[in-house]
């Protein structure tokens, strides 16, 4: 019941949320210097010629009749057309999304792998040369630049050693598979295509450790000093009295209690990944939204600029909410106040 | 014999260097028996607890024996501590509040000892839990199982507390302060339930406690501690009527009497040495009003009182007086009137 109320509240929190980003994004994608009318026509254009697009892309009007004019239309589904590509803005997002989605959630799950089990023994050896190495590890996750990263592992896995495929979301020639969800990996998983998915994993591999390295990097210093003080705590010299061995309390007793501060930031790392999709993108050829809002600005295609910053903070808005409801799930004591 | 401590010294890492906590300390508990640690707070009596359960910071340092049924655990590995505690001596902490796993059940966190130490199904376990929360004094066991500890008073945590040190029915129970941090009804249930369990099981039982009144209602036997050493050991009621050591002097003397009229309550002037920084010899001389010259540069051994009652205080050197010139009788005459 608290729970659900809990949501309720979340979701109907959203909505000036949204209004807000979408009043930001749009005041700043159009203060921006330059004209999209000039960008379609070219160079050779006449003044007539600019003039009559402009009227028809209604650029003329004051701003908060576009704005009003927007908004309108993202109530009824309609999240203009990309002057760019000349298509819906809604149909070329959800084309890219899958891509992102998919590079973003592997990049979580290598986050969760790594990072956690990191904290918990950094923690549990505070001091010692383990410690030592997962800290100078996470620190150098969190400081090295994303597209750096992303250079020297294509140099040495891609171009050097050749094991690992530098680019794109499948090898050259192989078609995708047939679409469900539009995530490589689930789609070839789901129809049993086994060397799409082989390959699919492949190519999520490089793309995926860059995206999060900074990712884990916060992870594993959460973890720590969360279970720091959890380890301070008299029900661990409670269940060390009963017999317990460390591992039993490390992962038994503590991570349970220590685990809560890092759920909470995962949602806030999940948001770092989705926008550090944009430079991974580009690295790495990956065909998502990264690519099509780096594209977006490029040609000051403020409808696509417009639908993917909201997009993204939907997204970022709802993993949130998910990870805050996961604490009705792992804590009873919110369960009965 | 159920457990005898040989020469227990404890010296853990401060700030870089090694403090000694506790110093040759020597003590024994037979099967059946109660005997209580007392001193003020920072006396050693919680590490010694804890060196018995060897539940100690990672750089301490423990030398001389801690003897088991005549096994010395002192230097045991990790293993094979693991199975001892829980299962041979169990333990009760100060703060029934923050003892407990917030995340887990009542029956999950008894139900760990014996999942832990003993060879039995699902259902078997269940019913020991049960039954351990109606050997507690617990309504409602039943549902009790399937509850977390906030929806519980501090009374009925310690109760938990206790049937999960009883899980595996120890040989030893240390009970590290268990009622100071409830209120007094609770106490004297708590205490009663500990006399009960006292009675029913040949336990021995460990009670660490600041507390004299505690000492007089559940202890057979009195050890006090002073700055990291024992400085009188002797049967409870004989401690009571004929304290020697001038702190345990000065200890009974801080507590209120019903009945009889005082204008102000004992206390011992000055404030205990730091670990670390402890003199040469009585540690207690800088406090003490009887001090003669030899308490400033020896340390007192046990000195006989009685049978089964020793105090570490040079007044009761058989030569004592003679060495420094101070009349033995004199001073003891006064210190055994206070």
């Amino acid at each position: 019941m608290h729970a659900i109320q809990f949501v309720a509240k979340r979701l109907l929190l959203m909505i000036p949320i949204l209004i807000g980003i979408s009043i930001l994004t749009f005041a700043i994608s159009n203060t921006i210097p330059g004209d999209p009318a000039r960008l379609i026509l070219g160079p050779k254009a006449t003044p007539e010629g600019l003039e009559e697009l402009r009227e028809e892309m209604g650029l003329n009007d004051p701003l908060y009749v576009q704005y009003g004019r927007y908004m309108g239309g993202i109530v009824q589904g309609d999240l203009g057309e990309s002057t760019y590509s000349q298509r819906p803005v809604l149909n070329d997002l959800l084309r890219y999304t899958p891509a992102t989605f998919e590079l973003t959630m592997f990049a979580m799950v290598v986050t969760l792998l790594i990072g956690i089990p990191f904290g918990v023994i950094s923690a549990s050896r505070k001091d010692k040369l383990a410690d030592q190495f997962t800290r100078v590890f996470a620190l150098l996750g969190v400081a090295m630049p994303a597209f750096w990263l992303g250079l020297l592992l294509l140099l040495f896995f891609y171009l050097k050693l050749g094991v690992l495929p530098g680019s794109g979301r499948l090898d050259g020639g192989m078609a995708p598979p047939d679409y469900i969800t539009g995530m490589y990996t689930v789609d070839a998983l789901l129809t049993g295509n086994w060397p799409v998915f082989y390959a699919a994993v492949m190519h999520l591999i490089l793309p995926g450790i860059t995206l999060a390295a900074v990712t884990i990097g916060m992870i594993t210093r959460m973890t720590r000093s969360s279970m720091l003080s959890v380890l301070k705590s008299d029900y661990i010299r409670t269940a060390y009295a009963k017999g317990a061995p460390e591992n039993r309390v490390l992962y038994g007793h503590a991570l349970r209690n220590g685990v809560m501060p890092v759920i909470t930031l995962l949602g806030m790392a999940f948001g770092h990944a989705l926008g550090g999709s944009v430079l991974v993108e580009s690295v790495f050829s990956w065909p998502g939204l990264g690519q099509y809002a780096v594209n977006a600005i490029t040609y000051l295609d403020f409808p696509a600029v417009m639908g993917v910053t909201l997009l993204i903070a939907v997204i970022f808005i709802l993993v949130n909410l998910i990870v805050d409801t996961l604490y009705f799930f792992i804590d009873p004591r919110l369960k009965h106040d | 014999m159920l457990l005898n401590v040989k020469d227990l010294s404890l010296s853990l890492k401060k700030n870089g260097k090694y403090a000694t906590i506790l110093d040759h300390v020597s003590f024994q508990v037979e099967k059946g028996e109660t005997v209580g640690i007392v001193g003020e707070s920072g006396c050693g009596k919680s590490m010694t607890a804890l060196s018995l359960m060897r539940l100690l910071p990672e750089k301490a340092r423990l030398n001389g024996e801690i003897n088991l049924l005549d096994e010395n655990i002192a230097n045991y590995s990790k293993r094979k501590l693991e199975k001892i505690r829980g299962n041979q001596v169990s333990m009760i902490f100060q703060d029934p509040l923050t003892s407990l796993n917030p995340l887990q059940t009542v029956g999950t966190q008894i139900e760990e000892s014996l999942i832990l130490h003993r060879n039995m199904t699902k259902e078997e376990r269940r019913t020991r839990v049960v039954k351990l929360l109606k050997d507690v004094g617990l309504p409602r066991a039943e549902e009790l199982v399937n509850e977390y500890p906030h929806q519980l008073s501090g009374g009925m945590r310690q109760r938990v507390m206790i049937a999960i040190a009883m899980a595996c029915e120890p040989q030893l129970l240390i009970c590290d302060e268990p009622t100071t941090a409830l209120d007094v009804t609770i106490q004297a249930q708590i205490l009663e339930l500990m006399g009960e369990i006292k009675r029913q099981t040949q336990m021995g039982i460990i009670m660490i406690t600041h507390d004299m009144g505690v000492v007089a209602e559940v202890c057979d036997r009195v050890i006090v501690m002073y700055a990291g050493k024992i400085v009188e050991e002797g049967p409870v009621l004989e401690l009571f009527q004929n304290p020697t050591h001038p702190y345990t002097i000065g200890l009974l003397d801080s507590i209120p009497k019903l009945g009889q009229r005082k204008q102000k309550l004992g206390s011992i002037p000055g404030t205990v040495p730091a670990p670390g920084n402890m003199p040469a010899g009585c540690r207690f001389a800088e406090r003490c009003r009887h001090t003669m010259a030899i308490c400033r540069t020896t340390v007192p051994p046990m000195f006989d009182i009685k049978t089964g009652h020793q105090s570490a205080c040079w007044l009761f050197d058989e030569k004592g007086g003679d060495q420094d010139g101070v009349v033995r009788s004199d001073e003891l005459e006064t210190a055994l009137h206070h």
